[in-house]
């Protein structure tokens, strides 16, 4: 009995024990479905949450601003419209429509939102003359002439979610019936019944797999959403399973229309370089350049068609097979009884109608954008600017930006070709700011300006030899006592010794020395000796320290060497060097950015225009004369075969080591510019600063039609007549000489006799000061002094 | 309280100032006397706009920042401020108009560098020049610094002065 019950007991208890072991595995496969049902729907809600709203930030160039009396083209115009693809219409009453006239242009602009308001569409007419604006109307019942017309700005890049994700964001009730309708009579015609899943479909497609007739997918437009959201391929039974779970969660969540917004925007509809075109809302304007409720049938068709294989059924690359599938799409739509049969007849006989244009990728200026794009993560998180869909207004100039392009381009292959070179080994980088507000206009990173790999205009530190010079000049010329434009220097052999490192006997570049020079000399002609010999004698830690206030952040080392620029800097940074002797010795941050506009054109930050006076005016107003006579009588005189003499231009060349880095960094009146170009092995590319980054300068800046630069003479300036062979003053009835400026009380107080052509009817007076128009280049004093 | 003192210290010194010069400073500043509160910019100046620019753009801009500048954006003001000196970059009064928006804003030091920079570009328009330096001024007192701001004010007169009698000879600037 004992045994019986215990026997029983043992039974009782492994029953007992095995039901308790079903039931806890019956609950953990529960629990273990549970949680992962759980881990699923948190995933898709997750990505259904985020993506419904990622919106890529947009990058604007600058809006050109037009009024009477510009200096602008009609070409010129017509460039700008292209950028902002507006189209020939011979009826411009449409935005984005234009019209030549016999002299002008006639078009409708597009409305857009600005930080400051909205600018409505408006229709224009713009007159020409003599390379300027001379008419700025507005048409309409009664003509109205217009003080200034703010252009749309033209869009140069986007800052992108994800794998490089662009989109245009719509509405449901944005999306035209008639494309709702279309979607669903060819994807999915039991949209709005079922639970994300069809099993029909599905039963369908497992017959059609397992009886090897094909793989096909049976998806609804929910499980098409749910894939797109994690962009794999391959085409497992777990993956088909989770997609359909997923589908059937995220149909308990959302309804039917937030499902279909999100789908709308979300779907892949084609590949633009590296930038991916999501939603039908981007497609439209990709493929047909209009908005969603401007497409005809068979466009919406065309469109539509590439959900099953937008690579295949691309309707650019492939335009056969993309015809095909539209009118399969077409006539799936008549049986459906979307469009009636005469729509469907119209709308079989049209083309395509893509709009051809060249690829961008997520940029055409990869090399600006990206300077933009570190701007930002300095102030943003890269998840806002990625899906906050920001609106980024920024200073490129599209016409300065195209000849900087060109010019490096073309330049760069005319000096391979002359010096049998091999070809497309030369690099190069362009940076051109404005003078006076320190915009940044343009950047070109390399010579393939779409390519947007290295970019050398940031990127690349390279030793920036003679650019570094006018440091040690303006230190000079800030003690007028001791220093002016005709202070003898000395250009003997000079030895260095500095305890730690070996003797340094700096050469110039003609292996000359030239003994006593005039300081303005030494800077024209870039003599090395007596510049490193001034610069010893200023102190090396004095001039050094004052690279920040300039707004060089690094720290070269403390040795003459860097004197003459043994150190490296990026083309954007000389730029900023540069920019403060253009400006008068005011600094202005060098920007590319204006402002940040939310997604919904609320002003989000201000990037204002912030000076700072770093160096007294007059002293770099001298200084300015003298990098003035690098182009008029230095090393830089061959600027003249792109420039005339009355530009003025204040420049710089800058040779390195072995001629591997060849640089030149100048301005005009309104502009600062400054060119590297070599090799990017650092090998010895045989160009000097000259030779090589001067004629891309000079080619560009002619193209670019700068303003002749005439800084303001400071009130501690005088213009005083020199004597060059003495250094003399001379009297001022001597027709001969040459006008220097010098800060008050520091020119020459000793007068000279006048020289042999005194009073005589071909003396001439040479000018040196910067305002110089008339400076005669017929005689070169230098020469005539040394010969 | 500090700024009260000061206050007093350049009340006195306008009060003065007005006796020496006479009618001169009345009407070259844009801060006519009564209306001068450091802090408080105005970017409506009484010289005529069509005297600070030829160029209907750039004068469309500076109604456009004084309208922005009434209704208290100054933000906004400085941006169409920008937008005229990227069409004039070379003109003093825009300069003077941006140093006017910084004032009101509290950038002190931003208003006197861009003061300074508006008289790197007036060549002999003591006008332009003696509200700079009037500015300037007012910037210096709002910084606590008594003694520069009454330099300031000094120059300010003497420049008034001297376009009193430019004027007398002629009304024909030009900047371009």
């Amino acid at each position: 009995m004992k045994a019986h019950s215990s026997l029983r007991n043992r039974f009782h208890c492994n029953f007992r024990l095995s039901g308790k072991a079903a039931r806890l595995f019956v609950l953990l496969t529960l629990l273990g479905l549970s949680s992962y049902i759980f881990y699923l729907d948190v995933t898709i809600r997750e990505a259904f949450e985020g993506r419904k709203f990622a919106l890529p930030a947009r990058v604007y160039g600058r809006a050109l601003e037009i009024y009477p009396g510009l200096k602008l083209t009609r070409e010129q115009i017509i460039m700008e419209f292209k950028s902002l693809g507006y189209h020939e219409n011979p009826h411009p009453d449409e935005p984005a429509t234009y019209k030549l006239t016999q002299d002008g242009i006639e078009f409708t602009s597009r409305e857009f939102v600005f930080g400051d308001g909205t600018q409505p569409a408006q229709h224009l007419r713009i007159g020409f003359e003599d390379g300027r604006v001379s008419v700025l109307q507005s048409q309409g019942n009664n003509d109205v002439d217009l003080p200034l017309l703010r252009m749309e700005p033209p869009v140069i890049g986007g800052i992108y979610p994800g794998h490089n994700e662009d989109r245009e964001l719509v509405r449901i009730n944005q999306v035209p019936k008639l494309l709702i309708d279309t979607l669903i009579a060819t994807e999915d015609r039991k949209f709005f019944t079922h639970w994300g899943i069809d099993p029909r479909g599905i039963l369908r497609a497992v017959y059609k797999t397992v009886t090897g007739q094909r793989i096909e997918g049976g998806s609804t437009l929910t499980q098409q959403l749910v894939k797109n959201f994690f962009l794999t391929s391959d085409r497992t039974l777990s993956r088909k399973a989770n997609e359909m779970l997923m589908a059937l969660l995220l149909e308990m969540h959302y309804s039917k229309d937030e499902i279909l917004e999100t789908y709308f925007n979300e779907i892949f509809l084609g590949q633009d370089a590296s930038r991916a075109i999501h939603g039908f809302g981007l497609a439209s304007y990709f493929y047909f350049d209009r908005p969603l409720n401007r497409l005809e049938p068979q466009q919406i068709a065309t469109l539509v068609g590439m959900v099953k294989g937008p690579s295949v059924y691309d309707p650019r690359k492939n335009p056969e097979l993309s015809l095909k599938r539209r009118n399969v799409v077409l006539k799936q739509m008549v049986n459906q009884n979307v469009i009636t049969q005469e729509q469907f007849i119209v709308a079989r006989q049209k083309s395509l109608g893509v709009i051809q244009r060249a690829p961008a990728g997520t940029s055409p200026y990869p090399a600006f954008l990206q300077f933009v794009h570190r701007q930002l993560e300095r102030d943003y998180r890269e998840e806002d600017l990625r899906s906050e869909g920001l609106r980024i207004f920024t200073t490129l100039d599209p016409f300065v930006q195209h000849h900087a392009e060109n010019a490096l381009k073309s330049r760069l292959t005319e000096i391979e070709k002359a010096r049998k070179l091999a070809r497309n080994t030369l690099e190069g980088a362009v940076v051109i700011s404005s003078t006076q507000t320190g915009e940044i206009q343009a950047i070109v990173g390399g010579r393939d300006a779409r390519y947007a790999g290295y970019n050398r205009a940031i990127d690349a530190q390279r030793p920036i030899g003679s650019l570094a010079k006018p440091i040690v000049y303006l230190t000079a010329l800030e003690n007028p006592q001791r220093y002016t434009l005709i202070t003898p220097l000395d250009d003997s052999p000079l030895v260095w010794s500095q305890p730690g490192t070996t003797d340094w006997k700096p050469q110039n570049y003609d292996h000359q020395f030239h003994g006593q020079v005039q300081l303005r000399t030494a800077l024209e002609y870039s003599y090395n000796v007596a510049t490193a010999r001034l610069g010893i004698e200023l102190g090396i830690d004095k001039i050094l320290d004052k690279l920040p206030l300039y707004g060089i952040e690094q720290r070269p080392l403390p040795f003459a060497s860097s004197l003459l620029g043994a150190f490296g800097l990026s083309p954007v940074e000389v730029a900023q060097l540069y920019q403060t002797f253009a400006d008068g010795g005011f600094r202005t941050p060098l920007r590319a950015i204006r402002t940040i506009v939310t997604a919904d054109g609320k002003p989000l930050q201000r990037y204002p225009l912030n000076v700072e006076p770093v160096a007294p005016p007059a002293p770099v107003y001298l200084l300015t004369a003298a990098l003035q006579g690098v182009i008029r009588e230095g090393t830089a005189q061959a600027l003249i075969n792109w420039l005339p003499a009355e530009m003025n231009v204040a420049g710089k060349t800058g040779t390195t080591d072995d001629l591997r880095d060849s640089w030149f960094a100048g301005y005009t009146g309104d502009r600062v510019a400054v060119v590297w170009v070599g090799l990017d092995d650092n090998k010895p590319s045989g160009l000097t600063g000259a030779s090589g980054a001067m004629t891309v300068w000079g080619e560009m800046m002619m193209n670019i039609q700068p303003e002749p630069l005439e800084p303001a003479i400071p009130e501690e300036i005088e213009i005083v007549n020199i004597d060059p062979v003495s250094g003399l003053r001379y009297d001022d009835e001597c027709r001969t000489g040459i006008l220097l400026p010098f800060i008050r009380g520091s020119a020459p107080a000793e007068t000279s006799p006048c020289g042999p052509s005194s009073g005589d009817a071909s003396g001439s007076i040479d000018e040196a000061k910067p305002g110089d128009n008339n400076g005669s280049r017929k005689k070169n004093w230098f020469l005539r002094l040394f010969d | 309280m500090k700024n009260r003192l000061n206050w007093t210290v350049v009340s006195v010194f306008l009060l003065l100032l007005s006796g020496c010069v006479g009618v001169a400073t009345e009407p070259t500043t844009l801060f006519p006397p009564g209306e001068q509160q450091p802090g408080g910019g105005d970017v409506a100046p009484q010289v005529p706009k069509t005297e600070m620019s030829r160029n209907r753009a750039v004068i469309a801009l500076l109604d456009q920042a004084q309208s922005d500048n009434e209704s208290g954006q100054r933000d906004a003001a400085g941006a169409s401020l920008e937008r005229a000196l990227r069409i004039e970059p070379r003109n003093p009064w825009l300069w003077l108009e941006l140093a006017q928006v910084r004032l009101a804003q509290g950038q002190y030091s931003q208003a006197i560098t861009l003061a300074r920079k508006s008289n790197s570009f007036a060549g002999h328009q003591s006008r332009v020049q003696a509200s700079n330096w009037q500015l300037i001024g007012q910037a210096r007192v709002a910084q606590g610094d008594s003694t520069g701001a009454e330099q300031a004010f000094k120059r300010a007169a003497e420049f008034a002065r001297q376009a009193k009698s430019d004027e007398d000879h002629s009304s024909v600037f030009n900047f371009q």
